[in-house]
């Protein structure tokens, strides 16, 4: 009779170790099957999605000065979300053909800040930026506009833009206008067809 | 055979440009002090002028295109009457009281002939003002422009009688840039601040022999102020009134024109200065128990006062723009980009009405000529100095009319 009982029990263990050890062995292969499929290209799972594309709109000055010329990109979403503003700002640098970039050459990025709680963006340029630009305030006024608008235009949680050179505040650009506060989007220095 | 075969073909063009009248505008302008009377044409034209009790009589060599009777709305003027005789142009210009012709100038592109015309207590000489013999066919080719030599009114005829000259005493002159800040430079070597320099040399000029007031100039040659340095000097001097002068640059080649610009201190700039300056306070605070509401109160506070200073000043700094920037287009014929609010940095300290006149583009090569020209900026000046004077009469007298 004892002898029935230990080998019904040593019986139920054993079962109940095969049982885990199936289980276990399963999901094992799961995993490996999802990596065959995505070796083998298919039945692609959600892992494999493209890299999200951001569309934005670039409005460019051109010598007509009720026109700006629109010029569309994709930006690739980047794995920090933050760093598209700085690719942003660098396609902006960039210009287009058959438009005007209302940039001094060789100006770059150096690094570029967003303060959520202000929703301000702060972009810090080198110091070519006011090293070569061409002295008049319209030309400042083109500038800071044509960066502050159509990045608030694409960027809708930006409400405002803060400039900096070299990482300094910078008093003024060539003796003009003051860029020590923030800019708003101001529609009357550039004309154009945001909507 | 071939020339007289030519001169005939030029004769035959010419006839038909002869039966063309003259294109003419007149204008008159009503300014403290006296009223600007304007006959402006694009080609230039050959006049006489003969002078009466009652008013001046103009007579061309030319048929001009216009109405028989030009309404006026001028203190000054009662009207002006086209007639024609002969085949030619005469106009008569009728005066409402006693006048003498302070000044009178001819102008090019477009050809302007210009009289500025005072009322005066006595009856008014009955010699001829200028005519032809002193002023012949180089009217067309040569002109004369205004200098403040040719101000033939007396003392007493200064546009501001001393009872209106009390409030406004002292204006400060900014020539922008100077020293190692050139400023823009045009594609033909031309430095704003040498432009800005003259210009308000010559306005300071203009303004102490027209208007007795006293000028305060940041820099009086090709020195190095800065910019909080230049508006401390109107504040230290207390300036009634601040006008600094500069020239414009732009990416864009084609753009021209000039503009009058005045500070601009928008809300949205304020709150979010005010926002900024409660974070940073409420931040830097180590103890719990540290209350720093009283320093951000104390600076709010400041920035209140301060922004009630500025907004004091705002609605005449447009004034003052306005003025001057009508001027601009009226004497200079430059393109009109009227008046704007900017926030530059000389004009955002001013204890007084403060404005920046962009009086063109040096990056427009045709615009850079003409900024090359002595003679066009001293048109500039007078410019300036008529929109000043235009603010000072309406500051006198807000009721009356304006300017």
């Amino acid at each position: 009779m004892n002898k029935k009982i230990i080998y019904s029990l040593v019986g139920l263990a054993l079962i109940f170790f095969l049982g885990a050890l199936i289980i276990f062995l399963n999901s094992k292969s799961g995993a490996k099957k999802k990596d065959l499929a995505v070796v083998t290209g298919n039945n692609v799972r959600e892992e494999l999605k493209a890299p999200e594309l951001l569309k934005v709109k670039i409005f460019f000055l051109t010598e007509d000065p009720s026109y700006m010329k629109p010029v569309e990109y994709e930006l690739e979403r980047p794995t920090i979300y933050q760093e598209i503003y700085r690719k942003f700002v660098e396609l902006l640098l960039k210009g287009a053909e058959n438009a005007v970039a209302p940039v001094p050459e060789g100006a770059t990025v150096r690094s570029v800040y967003y303060i959520e709680q202000k929703q301000l963006l702060v972009i810090d340029f080198s110091e070519e930026l006011t090293d070569r630009f061409p002295a008049g305030s319209t030309s400042e006024l083109e500038f800071i506009y044509f960066i502050v608008n159509n990045t608030c235009y694409n960027f809708k949680e930006i409400k405002a833009v803060k400039f900096l050179v070299s990482g300094n505040e910078s008093g003024e650009l060539t003796g003009h206008i003051d860029i020590e506060n923030p800019f708003y989007p101001d529609q009357m220095f550039l004309k154009n067809l945001m909507e | 055979m071939k020339n007289k075969f030519a001169l005939a073909a030029l004769f035959a063009l010419l006839i038909p440009l002869a039966m063309f009248p003259l294109s003419l505008v007149v204008r008159t302008y009503d300014h403290p002090g006296f009223t600007r009377l304007v006959f402006e044409s694009i080609q230039g034209f050959h006049y006489k002028v003969f002078q009466s009790t009652t008013g001046l009589e103009i007579q061309l060599k030319e048929k001009a295109d216009l109405k028989e009777e030009i309404v006026t709305q001028s203190v000054l003027i009662d009207k002006v009457v086209h007639r024609l005789e002969n085949n030619k142009s005469v106009f008569n210009i009728r005066l409402k009281s006693p006048f003498k012709v302070q000044r009178s100038f001819v102008l090019e592109n477009p050809f302007r002939l210009v009289f500025d015309l005072a009322s005066s207590g006595e009856p008014a000489a009955k010699e001829e003002v200028k005519n032809d013999a002193t002023k012949p066919e180089t009217t067309k080719t040569g002109a004369v422009n205004p200098t403040p030599s040719q101000a033939t009114g007396p003392a007493s005829e200064n546009p501001l009688s001393p009872k209106k000259q009390g409030v406004i005493e002292t204006i400060c002159i900014d020539p922008g840039h100077g020293g190692s800040d050139l400023g823009a430079v045009g594609k033909g070597d031309s430095l704003e601040k040498n432009i800005t320099l003259k210009v308000g040399l010559m306005l300071k000029q203009v303004i102490m022999s027209k208007l007795g007031i006293q000028v305060v100039m940041t820099r009086e040659n090709d020195g190095e102020v800065s910019l909080n340095s230049r508006v401390s000097i109107a504040n230290n001097r207390k300036a009634h009134m601040f006008v600094s002068i500069h020239v414009n640059s732009s990416f864009r080649k084609a753009a021209r024109g000039s503009e009058t610009f005045y500070v601009s201190l928008k809300a949205t700039d304020q709150e979010a200065f005010l926002l900024s300056q409660k974070e940073n306070q409420s931040t830097s605070t180590s103890s719990p128990d540290e209350e720093p509401r009283d320093v951000v109160q104390d600076d709010e506070l400041k920035m209140i006062l301060w922004d009630m200073a500025q907004t004091e000043y705002i609605k005449e700094s447009s004034k003052l723009a306005e003025f001057i920037q009508e001027e601009l287009n009226v004497l200079l014929l430059t393109g009109n980009r009227g008046v704007k609010q900017a926030p530059f940095r000389v004009l955002m300290r001013a204890a007084m009405p403060a404005v920046l006149v962009e009086i063109a583009f040096l990056s427009n090569s045709e615009e850079e000529k003409k900024l090359q020209d002595d003679a066009f900026l001293n048109n500039v000046a007078d410019a300036i100095y008529t929109g000043i004077s235009r603010y000072i009469h309406y500051y006198n007298n807000p009721a009356g009319p304006g300017g």
